[in-house]
């Protein structure tokens, strides 16, 4: 029951390229407002032609331009969770998902929506109300038992938690994950929220201006982006400049030059900090690269820490801004041998209370887990690719 | 009371609806739904019996159907039809009158339909048929009642272009508002008030209640937002 899409036009907006999501996996279509994700939706459930693409659910073809193949959304069994519900206000809840059941004799169609209704939590009673006269987290709920009910073989979800409180997106959550199980079909989500992504979703698919910029496990995009835009969508707080040197006496490893730009002529001027990191090889020496390293690969310790160990650095640093956000604190730190560089960290528990600014500590740094992305693809870099 | 004007004026307004209720629909609702290059002047055109004089469009139908015209020489010699001071030509002018009172308010329902509405239900399997009946019909139902009411209404107060393509021939072309006039012409003051009150009691609260229903479309439409 897989799902595996790709799709190619430039008019009247620029798309282009693929991705693929397993039963029972749910995808996330990350990226920021107009780089075309609810556009790869309405693609999905046959909403929106495009110029040229193919998509394939469950070995059955739902489009195929090559072949003049195009299914109509009533073909499609596709189930979408509208971001405002787009719940008919006219119609009851249970008349609401009894328009998905078309497939069933009318007289079984409204007993059949009740059952539905009862599996998203909603009473008897409140399936008989109107969509005004329910809550918005309860709306939400009439709409994903509609897009349940037609039985899909693919469910969409369009930004579905964006309006709805902190509270009932927490108890969304459990029922989509509990969904997920029982349902056994691709799940496609359309998210601005980073962390919804993260917490929610088995794959990212980041998007920018209508083009896939990358595909892959949420843990891997975070820790290996394909580029610095990639870096920055999915909100990478660490990202820096430098330039790769090449191998470093110690093999396997190669010498990061940590500069302030991209501009290599500044390399020996601007900054004498060099990291020792994996070296694969693809990179010449003295190309310009961007670099992060996961949050993971951080951890701050008390002034005065010194145990070196291999694969590690030590960076002397001080507290420059201190963020409250609840339960954790966003700190940003300066580093005694690159000042004008500024690490951030997310800090909780009982190590966050004494951190206030100009507080010093020592910051210990995973060379394992830093990622570099050259500036641009080196015409010998998209030969070897090849 | 003129009651063969009164009763030729609520036939003619029937009449009218029966003809421009499937046309408002159909036309109104591909005008709600679709862009094109030269919509706005086919809009202008709907619009022109709102601010044409009644007698300016009376005089051209007459030019355009009259017995003289090859047009009306066509419709006689090849169906022997008249559409000159007869109650066929008078349904033609009030149709053609009718036309902005019955397409605007039936296109302005469809457009405030939100389209993800419609795109639920194509979502959901709803043919196009079954959409246009449970979900675009019900909530523009009360723009199109509207419609009617204007519709029904204004015909019976027609007064312009009937006398200019029908003349004033008791029971085939004098409706009520001619019947108004001639009454005034010859100082039966009685029976024109009489008529005119009617028609203004029936006129007010047929407006009244077509406004109070697009109010409650309004709020209905603002809820789905």
């Amino acid at each position: 029951m897989a799902l595996h899409i790709q799709f190619q036009q430039h008019k009247p907006m620029s798309l282009q390229g693929q991705f693929s999501c397993e039963a029972g996996q749910l995808l996330a279509l990350v990226g920021p407002s107009g780089a075309g994700k609810s556009s790869i939706l309405r693609l999905l459930a046959g909403l929106m032609r495009p110029a040229h693409g193919r998509i394939e659910v469950g070995g059955q073809v739902w489009l195929d331009t090559a072949k003049g193949i195009f299914q109509t959304p009533q073909q499609r069994r596709v189930g979408l969770v509208f971001q405002n519900y787009a719940l008919m206000p006219h119609l009851s809840a249970a008349a609401n998902v009894a328009l998905a059941l078309q497939h069933l004799p009318k007289s079984e169609r409204i007993i059949e929506a009740v059952q539905w209704l009862k599996r998203v939590r909603l009473s008897s009673d409140e399936s008989m109300r109107r969509p005004a006269q329910l809550s918005g987290g309860q709306q939400q709920r009439v709409a994903l038992a509609r897009a349940l009910a037609r039985e899909p073989q693919l469910l969409l979800l369009d930004e579905p938690f964006s309006a709805v409180d902190q509270m009932n997106r927490e108890s969304l959550y459990r029922l989509l994950a509990e969904l997920r199980t029982d349902l056994n079909i691709p799940i496609v989500l359309v998210t601005h929220d980073l962390n919804e992504a993260r917490m929610l979703c088995d794959k990212l698919v980041v998007l920018d201006q209508g083009d896939v910029l990358q595909e892959g496990p949420a843990f891997e995009v975070h820790r290996r982006p394909r580029n610095s835009r990639v870096a920055d969508l999915v909100g990478i707080q660490n990202r820096f400049y430098g330039a790769w040197m090449g191998p470093s006496e110690t093999p396997g490893l190669g010498v990061l030059q940590w500069t302030r730009s991209l501009d290599t002529q500044q390399v020996t001027s601007q900054n004498s900090l060099q990291l020792r990191t994996r070296d694969k090889g693809k990179i010449p020496p003295g190309f310009p690269v961007n670099w992060v390293v996961h949050a993971d690969g951080l951890a701050l310790k008390p002034e005065g820490y010194n145990l070196q160990r291999d694969g590690f650095i030590l960076l002397p640093v001080h507290v420059v801004g201190h963020r409250d956000l609840g339960e954790l604190s966003l700190i940003d730190l300066s580093m005694d041998v690159a000042p004008c560089e500024v690490l951030k960290m997310a800090v909780s528990g009982a190590q966050r209370l004494g951190l206030k600014t100009g507080a010093r500590g020592v910051v210990e740094m995973d060379l394992g887990l830093i990622h570099i992305m050259p500036k641009k693809p080196h015409p010998e870099l998209a030969q070897m690719r090849r | 009371m003129d009651w063969s004007a009164f009763s030729l004026s609520i036939q003619l307004a029937f009449g009218t609806l029966l003809v421009l209720l499937p046309m408002g629909l159909l036309v109104g609702r591909w005008l709600a739904r679709t862009q094109f290059k030269g919509r706005a002047w086919l809009e202008a055109a709907i619009l022109l019996p709102l601010v044409l004089p009644p007698t300016v469009m009376g005089y051209y139908l007459l030019v355009v159907v009259g017995g003289g015209s090859p047009v009306g020489q066509w419709l006689q010699n090849t169906w022997g039809v008249s559409l000159a001071f007869n109650f066929s030509g008078l349904l033609l002018a009030s149709v053609l009158f009718n036309i902005p009172f019955m397409f605007q308010p039936i296109q302005r329902a469809f457009e405030s339909i939100p389209n993800n509405l419609n795109e639920a239900a194509q979502v959901s399997g709803l043919s196009r048929w079954a959409i246009f009946t449970t979900v675009e019909l019900p909530l523009a139902w009360p723009g199109i009642v509207s419609a009617m009411v204007l519709t029904f209404v204004h015909t019976l107060g027609e007064f312009g272009v009937v006398l200019m393509i029908g003349g004033s021939i008791p029971g085939e072309t004098r409706t009520l508002a001619i019947s108004i006039y001639d009454s005034v012409q010859s100082f039966d003051l009685q029976a024109a008030h009489q008529m005119s009150l009617a028609l203004l009691i029936f006129s007010l609260v047929a407006v009244a209640t077509s406004l109070l229903l697009s109010g409650r479309r309004m709020r209905t439409v603002k809820r789905a937002v």
